[in-house]
């Protein structure tokens, strides 16, 4: 399987290559490396993120915490901390997914359209790894950000089904690699949400402190999803057994 | 509040706090209030409708009224212990009836782990199976399905030990430890098990259970994402005895002095579900099952359930009106001899998100006599408040069973502030 996705990115990149001569200067998977360290500094990480969605004049609409495990091998817990869903818990385990409803106690497996819920789904929460799950090509380079610098726009293609995004066009910093901005295109090819990221230093990036999400697909809102705090953290094989969701562990 | 009630909600409240306030790692307190509007319409059909017409006053029939609920939960974890509790406080009161209230605790256990195996005791929700509609391997919970609203469950008094590792899960449940072994349906005492294995798109699950009285069952269960937008889910059970109700076939169709609907036993029957939901992009939803259960009462019960509730109708007048109407109204019993009225079943459920706004519509069939419940609701979802409103409509033909049930229409309003 691992040969096939090699193989697959490698065969994407020679078809980069012809379409696009720059291509062949720039290692994608390298930068796509470099502007994940942005999100996720470690393999295995804790991260609280609050998610605040804005009404298309600006007025708030709702908020939503969650505390994201993002494991290495595609694998992420989320917990719904807010009132409104707390103990909820949603499993991500490459393409499998399931969801645990307080009241139940039952983990239920869910479709990856299941997942794809809400102004902030899952995956924009619990995905923060594009090297992983996706290959491309550097379609060419232009001025992107605010204030306006010298961008490379990377097109992407989702390496497995299960993500919520099958296609990724992105801009990333020339010089430093940071994200600037993303269009993300769901299975049907529709323009589903316009992404921007927001750095902690403009002039010396170290970490994306925010990701602004535009819908696209329904209601026009804009979500504000703010990493409030990162750390490392392996979490024990347990917890990513679907079944274990229905437990309650110590979080530290 | 009623000074027994204050004593046990002060106990709750206590139990709760030592639970989240012991000197442990973060504390967690939650819970929410919910007032609740129920609008209920009496059948005009059915064995209750026919007591009542004879006699007003020989059972209690649907009445409308409101009920408040404060749900508490608090956790906590102190030196590799586990505590847990989640209690209920209700209060309500219906047309005719006093102003009732009771508090429970719905979960209160402790959990730890030894030697790679978690541990819980104490009373905890064990929720099983793949379904919607109907699940016949939920063994331990038994949980009520198809409700109006979101509710937790009361769990059952349990002892588990369950082990994980990547992709396989051991649960081993006694259940109902303190219940005396004549007891009956879910408070039967009961060794359990299931083990469940992830393989890619499929969930496995494996089930067996042993009660004190109704002896050994097993099933099997899978669950597969067949495509982005589609789960298709099967579940079967096995059962040796079940608990059902039966009528004392000496009863005839005549008047008798005592409730001829009796506890019963159904023996070497099954029970199975298969169904599916779809999805969309635009997170409209649709779910399909269809499910057989055994431990309902078959159609020649209910035929000839129908035919003595029709020869009682016509002894009004011959008979004392009390004797006609009380043999009419223990008609009725029937309607609890299994979570299912019908074995076979049908339902659909069309749900859709958009934004805060949650709409759905589903039917429940029964093949057998047309009978159906329709119901409809429309949620709405803010960051503390949630509002509920719906309602449920039973009917079919004059003879199918679910057109006869005591309610004829159900329509509600609930508001949930969680905190």
């Amino acid at each position: 399987m691992k040969t096939t996705q090699c193989l697959a990115a490698g065969v994407l990149a020679a078809l980069g290559a012809f379409a696009a001569p720059l291509a062949v200067a720039q290692d994608v998977p390298t930068l796509l490396k470099a502007a994940d360290k942005y999100r996720m500094s470690s393999e295995n990480m804790q991260v609280d993120t609050l998610i605040s969605v804005f009404n298309t004049d600006g007025s708030p609409d709702k908020e939503r915490r969650y505390t994201v495990f993002a494991q290495a091998k595609h694998q992420s817990l989320v917990l719904m901390q807010s009132p409104a869903e707390k103990g909820q818990k949603v499993l991500m385990l490459g393409d499998d997914f399931w969801l645990l409803m307080p009241s139940s106690q039952r983990p239920l497996r869910i479709t990856p359209m299941q997942k794809l819920l809400g102004d902030a789904s899952t995956g924009d929460i619990a995905t923060l790894s594009w090297a992983e799950d996706y290959s491309g090509t550097v379609a060419g380079e232009e001025g992107c950000g605010e204030p306006a610098q010298k961008c490379l726009r990377l097109s992407l293609a989702a390496n497995r089904k299960g993500v919520t995004y099958q296609r990724i066009e992105l801009w990333i910093g020339k010089a430093k690699s940071e994200p600037i901005k993303a269009d993300l295109y769901v299975q049907s090819d529709k323009l589903a949400k316009q992404a921007r990221f927001v750095m902690d230093k403009p002039s010396a990036p170290t970490a994306v402190t925010e990701m602004l999400l535009r819908d696209q697909l329904t209601n026009k809102k804009e979500t504000q999803v703010r990493y409030v705090s990162r750390r490392e953290k392996t979490v024990p094989e347990a917890w990513l057994n679907p079944m274990f969701l229905a437990r309650n562990p110590a979080l530290d | 509040m009623p000074p027994a009630l204050f004593r046990r909600a002060a106990w709750l409240a206590a139990a709760l706090a030592l639970a989240g306030a012991v000197h442990a790692a973060e504390p967690e307190f939650s819970g929410q209030l919910r007032p609740q509007w129920l609008e209920q319409r009496a059948n005009q059909r059915g064995p209750l409708a026919a007591a009542d017409a004879l006699q007003p006053g020989t059972a209690p029939l649907p009445a409308s009224g409101a009920i408040g609920e404060a749900e508490l939960r608090a956790s906590a974890h102190v030196a590799g212990v586990g505590l847990a509790g989640v209690a209920t406080l209700q209060s309500q009161r219906f047309a005719g009836s006093a102003t009732q209230s009771r508090a429970w605790f719905n979960e209160l256990y402790v959990s730890g782990d030894a030697a790679g195996w978690q541990f819980s005791a104490g009373k905890k929700i064990v929720a099983w199976d793949v379904g919607y509609g109907f699940r016949p391997n939920d063994f331990v919970e038994q949980e009520v399905r198809r409700t109006l609203l979101s509710v937790t469950p009361e769990g059952r008094p349990v002892l588990t030990a369950e082990h994980f590792d990547a992709s396989t899960a051991w649960t081993f449940v006694l259940v109902n430890p303190n219940k005396r072994h004549d007891d009956r349906g879910a408070d039967e005492p009961a060794l359990a098990a299931r083990v469940y294995r992830r393989d890619g798109a499929l969930d496995w699950h494996g089930f067996a259970r042993w009660g004190v009285r109704t002896g050994a069952s097993a099933g099997a269960a899978v669950a597969w994402v067949a495509g982005e937008s589609l789960e298709l889910h099967a579940s079967a059970r096995y059962l040796v005895r079940a608990d059902t109700l039966a009528i004392d076939p000496a009863a005839g169709g005549g008047l008798v002095a005592t409730n001829p609907w009796q506890p019963a036993s159904v023996s070497h029957t099954g029970q199975a579900l298969v169904g599916g939901t779809w999805t969309n992009e635009q997170q409209l939803s649709l779910l399909v099952e269809a499910w057989w259960d055994g431990t309902a009462l078959g159609d020649s019960q209910w035929n000839a359930w129908n035919a003595r509730g029709a020869h009682l109708g016509t002894l009004a007048g011959l008979a004392p009106p009390q004797a006609v109407a009380g043999n009419l109204a223990w008609q009725a019993s029937a309607f609890g001899a299994s979570s299912n009225l019908r074995r076979t079943n049908l339902f659909a459920r069309l749900s859709w998100q958009y934004d805060k706004w949650q709409p759905a519509i589903d039917v429940l069939y029964a093949p057998a006599d047309a009978g159906r419940i329709v119901t409809a609701s429309l949620g709405w979802q803010g960051d503390r408040v949630r509002i509920d409103a719906g309602a449920r409509l039973y009917g079919g033909p004059s003879s199918a069973v679910l057109a006869q049930v005591p309610t004829r229409r159900v329509v509600y309003v609930a508001g949930t502030w969680t905190f």
